[in-house]
Order: structure tokens, then sequence, then C-alpha cells
């Protein structure tokens, strides 16, 4: 496919987006700072299990639904989150390769995209709906977690849109300038909002995997009588 | 003989009966209401209490609700949904935001941040002292990993501190600062309760040599009791010597600080559990025991074979617990145990939270229970996977919040139920009776029992 849009969204796909991340990349660095400057506490005691197998199993909590009770008996919740969260990651990253690599965004692709942008889309209505609904969903629910979801929801379609038309052969539409107008300032909000999320994520899962990985709580087969270093050995 | 062992043997004896404790004696000031100066002074303490884990749990929550059926609370009282895991975590949550987060410098209530008034400080303290028993049974159903048990506690030490808190929690932290135990037990009445105990178990058939060697320097284990257990329940006592003797363990209790308790695990005072902590590893240098050696109880086993050497930075001995002592003295045939002493009885086991979850042992128990019993059945939630039976974190010594604590053992009651166990078996002494309580509340036929319990009776002497 070809990229051929006016000077105007060109600006928009590339340099404006650029200076975004830029921003983005630096708002996150300072945030990751903030945190790793702070002490992880300490762990003096003899360690029953390995730490750095207990992060690896915690970092890859993501990928083992059954590893948590509340995935596991969710396996619905658990098939939405993975789709939403593959849509988020396609749909940020078709804002590149639209401008930097139009070649790679064949309509099968574009077709792939979709199918993640609209499933997505559905599931970000669904969730809206529970967050709305769910009294002990709604009873945690700030105005940002409701605005994130909308937000999403509304760029999943915007998105679909988008790329429908992208396929059609109309780089440059209405809808191409929202998607990036959209791109444009989620670069800039998401750093303050709880979309920041996924930043957050692997120190908390590391975190995790640490503190119980050491305690030989994770990677435990249930016949393991390794409780004990003597009978270790 | 250990360099520890050596020394401890070739010093000179101490004189016997001297005050344990601090010499000044201290009553924490509590509050009974949240002033404007206690606000200040919490604010002032805020920032000493963020390290890593504290402050990714607070800024990682994306009140996705995964943690909503985690909680004994919340899953036992479904009408009160103020009791969800994210909602009570608000509480301090919305606090920390204020002070924090970047969107709530311009606009606080977009990310649901406050700043810490009464209001706020008052449900911080309902919802955390009262509300929660930190657990952690939320954490590990947490996409992010946040860590209830560190980022309650650090909410509590703030609260502490300025002296608001639950009065009889702190009376038991200030009972073990001024008197060595949390019963103020004094060491005479011990040593004489233990002298007693160790009769009553030598009038026992086959157990006639047995002893409980009080002060013994150079014993290989330096066995550590609940201070509920010389005061109330001396059997558990003479159950866990009795199964130490016939496996020819060698052990000694210590006349002074043999209280394995650390309340100030639960009020978050690290002053207080460090210096605790101190005494008893001390003691333990004092007596030159290769082992410290946690009884059946499960934030005791947490706070000494965790938390102590933290607090005191690093022991130069090792430490275990009776439950994988025993297991291990079973695995290597050094006791014999008959099956038919417990033959038509159902057995379950309940998961201490400090002992498993936080604690990483759980297969010990099932390999004394599975030696001492045909009939075992696991409660529907176990290992680190149990919930709470809502007796942890200080639960029982608040007594305010009882109807709530007893409301929220609904689940663990209806497990308990489930399985048709006549015997409810368990490693700890505030899951003991929480689980009594429970069991009598919610009218369920079975009893009460720890693991050396259960051994003692089965032993072929
Ligand atoms: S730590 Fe336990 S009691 Fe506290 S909120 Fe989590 S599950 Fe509930
Ligand atoms: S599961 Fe974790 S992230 Fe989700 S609401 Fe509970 S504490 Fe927050």
């Amino acid at each position: 496919m070809e990229n051929q849009v006016s000077h105007a969204l060109a600006i928009l796909e590339e340099p404006v987006q650029y200076v975004c991340l830029l921003f983005m990349a630096s708002m996150y660095a300072i945030k990751i700072y903030q945190l790793v400057k702070k002490p992880f506490p300490p762990e003096r005691a003899e360690l029953k299990g390995d730490r750095t197998a207990g992060v690896i199993q915690s970092m890859a909590n993501i990928f083992r639904p059954w590893g948590m009770e509340s995935s596991r008996k969710n396996l619905y919740f658990y098939t939405e989150f993975m789709i939403f969260h593959i849509a988020v990651a396609l749909t940020i990253g078709s804002t590149f390769f639209i401008p930097l690599t139009p070649q790679l965004m064949t309509p099968t692709v574009s077709a792939v995209i979709m199918v993640f942008m609209g499933l997505a889309f559905l599931i970000g209505l669904r969730r809206i709906y529970r967050r709305l609904t769910a009294p002990e969903i709604r009873i945690i629910s700030a105005p940002d977690d409701y605005f994130a979801i909308i937000l999403m929801t509304v760029f999943f379609a915007v998105g679909f849109v988008t790329m429908y038309l992208w396929i059609q052969g109309k780089p440059e539409t209405g809808w191409m300038w929202v998607f990036f107008l959209m791109t444009t300032f989620f670069l800039i909000y998401v750093p303050f909002s709880k979309i920041s999320h996924y930043v957050l994520y692997p120190f908390g899962r590391y975190n995790f995997g640490m503190v119980f990985g050491g305690r030989g709580v994770l990677n435990r087969a249930s016949h393991d009588l390794s409780w004990d270093p003597k009978l270790r050995k | 003989m250990s360099e520890l062992q050596e020394k401890a043997i070739n010093t000179e004896e101490e004189p016997q009966w001297e005050k344990l404790g601090t010499q000044e004696e201290r009553k924490w000031p509590t509050k009974t209401e949240f002033t404007p100066e206690m606000l200040v002074e919490m604010e002032k303490m805020l920032p000493s209490k963020l390290n890593r884990v504290v402050a990714a749990s607070l800024a990682g929550c994306i009140h996705c609700g995964m943690c909503s059926e985690a909680c004994h609370y919340s899953v036992s009282i479904p009408e009160d949904k103020t009791l969800v895991p994210a909602y009570k975590a608000d509480r301090f949550r919305k606090w920390y935001k204020y002070r924090y987060d970047w969107m709530a410098k311009v606009f606080p209530s977009f990310v649901g941040a406050k700043p810490l008034t009464k209001e706020l400080a008052d449900e911080m303290y309902d919802k955390l002292w009262g509300g929660c028993t930190m657990c952690r049974r939320c954490t590990f159903n947490c996409p992010m990993g946040v860590d209830y048990g560190m980022m309650v506690r650090a909410a509590r030490h703030i609260m502490q501190k300025v002296g608001r808190i639950p009065q009889h929690l702190q009376d038991t932290v200030d009972t073990h600062y001024n008197h060595g135990n949390n019963m103020a037990v004094p060491q005479d009445e011990f040593v004489e309760t233990i002298e007693w105990i160790e009769e009553e178990l030598q009038s026992e058939d086959g157990c006639e040599n047995f002893k409980i060697p009080v002060d013994k320097k150079g014993a290989q284990y330096f066995l550590t009791l609940n201070p509920r257990e010389p005061k109330y329940y001396p059997l558990t006592i003479q159950a866990t010597a009795k199964v130490l003797n016939a496996a020819g363990v060698d052990f000694t209790i210590s006349s002074r600080y043999w209280d394995l308790t650390n309340y100030a695990m639960f009020n978050g005072d690290d002053a207080d559990a460090k210096l605790f902590a101190t005494w008893q590893a001390e003691d333990v240098k004092r007596l030159g025991c290769e082992y410290l050696l946690a009884g059946e109880c499960g934030h005791g086993y947490r706070a000494l074979r965790w938390e102590l050497p933290n607090w005191v930075g690093g022991v130069p001995f090792k430490i275990t617990s009776v439950m994988e002592l025993m297991a291990e003295v079973i695995q290597q045939g050094r006791i014999k145990l008959d099956k038919s002493v417990w033959a038509g009885k159902r057995f379950t086991y309940h998961d201490s939270c400090n002992i498993a979850r936080s604690g990483g042992v759980t297969e010990p128990q099932r390999l004394i229970i599975r030696a001492c019993v045909d009939d075992f059945v696991e409660l529907e939630h176990n290992r680190e996977e149990g919930f709470c039976c809502g007796g942890g974190g200080g639960a029982l010594a608040m007594p305010e919040f009882t109807p709530r604590r007893l409301a929220a053992g609904k689940i663990k009651a209806d497990e308990i139920r489930a399985t048709g166990a006549n015997v409810v078996l368990q490693s700890c002494h505030n899951c003991t009776d929480q689980l009594k309580e429970i069991i009598h509340h919610y009218k369920i036929d079975a009893v009460v029992m720890n693991l050396a319990e259960l051994a003692a009776p089965a032993l072929v002497l």
C-alpha cells in the first residue's frame, strides 16, 4: 500500500508523533527513576526458593491464565483482556507502520488488525458497561477509569474505520486525521493517566516474583520436599 | 560443635531471674480520634513508608476488580462492596495520589485523589485495621502484583505512630515491650509451668525419660512458643515436647525470650519489631543453638523465618519450624506413628496465610497429616490459595471489629463444612481461636487441633 498524503498530514504522522513520543518516553523515564530510586525491601533470610525463577514466572504471568485463580475462573475475561491488549499493540503499531513502512500494511495485515480493533471495540463497550453496572467495579472507579476505557474504545472504532478506508486505497481521509490526532493526544496524555499502567506492570510483577519466588511460594511442585535445605542436597 | 555452641557453653551463667523486656515501662499514647495535628504528623511520615514495593502497589492499581473475589471479607460479606480489596486500599491510595500523582496535582478528583482529611483517615482506620488481615490472597490474584501485605502495613504504621490504633492490639505490643512476652508471663512462673508440663509428660506411658530442658546451652534447637500455650494451652507444649523427645531432637526452651510472636508485624512498628526480634536473636546466641525453631504459630513463623533476619540485619543461626522438623523426623524414620489412633475421624487442614502464602511452607504439614491419618480431605482452596480464616493481621486483638471478623469467616466455615471433617487441623494460634469461634458461630460439628496434638497421641513409643 502507498501512503500518499498531504504535507500537513505527513507532518502530523511523523515529526509531530516523534516529538510527542519523545515527551512520553521522558515522562516514563522520570516515573521509572522516581520508583527505582526507592529502596527495595531487604531480604536477609536464607531463601527457600529462587528469586530469579520467581521473577521470570511472575513476569510470564500474563501468559499463564492458570497461574491466578482470578484468571483461571474467568477465562472469558482473560481472553478479552488478551485480545484487548493485542489490539492496543497493533493499533499503536499501525500508527508507525502506516507512515514508515506502508508496504507492510497489505490488505491481509490491515484486515487482521481490523479484526482485533473491531473485537477490542466490542470488548471496550462491554468493559464500559461492566464499570457502570457491576457494583464492586463501580465503587472503585474514578473518572480517569471511565475516561481511559471510553477513549480506548473510541480509538478502536476510529482505527477500524480508518483501516477500512486505507484498504480501499484512501490514505488521507478525515478519519485518518482523527486517528493520528488521537494518537498524538495519547502520547501526551497517557503518562498522566491510568493507561500508563503498562510501565508499572513489570515493576509490580518483578516485586512479586522477588518476594514470593525467594520464599519458595512460586515454582513449587506439590510433591516437592525441598523445603528444608538439608534435604535438598 | 559450632562456634556459637562452644561460645555459649564456655560463657559464665547469668543471674537466673531477671526483669525481661525493657527496664522502663511504656504505655503507647493511643487516641480515639484523628486530630488536625495527627494528620500533619501523618503527612510527614508518608514519604518514609514508601519503599519500592509500597510505592508500586499504591501507584499500580488499575481498578480492574480481579481481586474482588479473592478476599474473604468481600466473598463472605458480598452485600458490603466497601470490603472489596481495591476499595479498602483506595482509602490509602487516594491520599498517596493526592501527594504524588501528576494528574492529581491539577485534577485530583479526576484520578480519585483526596487530601488526608479526618474523614479519609477514619475510613483508613476502619478498612485497614478492621477490614484487612494482610493475608495477601488478593495480591496473588492481582495482575499488577499489588502487595497488600506491605501496603497495608505501611498505612497501619502511619496511623499507629500518631496513636490511632485499636487499643487492645497496641496493648499486646506494649506488654511484649514491657515484659518480654505478649502475655506478661514472669520468668519464674514460666519456668514453673514448663517444669509442671514436663512432669505431666513424664507421667504418660513410655515418656518417663522425656525432658523439656530449659536454658540448655549448646542445644541444637531453640524452641519458641506462643504465650497462649503456657497460659491456656499447656497440652500443646506437652504434645510438641513429646514428639521432639520421641524423635531424639536435642532442643531447649529459653527461660527468657521464648515468645515467638511479634505483634509489631501487625501494627507496622519496625522499631518494636526489631527490638523483639533482637531479644530473641540474642537469646539464641546466648544458648548457642544451631536452629531457632518456630512453634506452631502463623505470624510467629513468618516473623522469625522471614522478617527477623531483616530486622536484626542477619543472624548466625538457622531458622526453621516445628512443622518442618516434624516432617523431617517422620521422613527419616525417627518416629513411628500409628494411624489407628485416629481411625473413624475425618481431617482437614487450614493453611495459615503467614505460613503458606507468605511463608512458603505447605507440604511438610501434609506429610505429617498423611503419616498420622487415613481420612484427610483438602479444603476447596488450600496451600497458598487458601482463604484467610479471618483471624490474621492481629484481627483477634481488635474486639471492636469482632462482628465483621466473624462474618468474614463464613467462606472458611463453608469450606470446612463441605469437607465433612470432624477435625480441623492448623498450625497457628490466631487461626485456632478464629476457627474455634467460627465453627461455633456457624454451628459446625468439628474440633480444632494443631499438628503436634495430632502426632503426639499417634506416637508408637
Ligand atoms: S490482604 Fe487479604 S484481607 Fe486484605 S484485602 Fe487482600 S484478601 Fe482481603
Ligand atoms: S486486582 Fe490489583 S489492579 Fe486490579 S483492582 Fe485489585 S489491586 Fe487493583
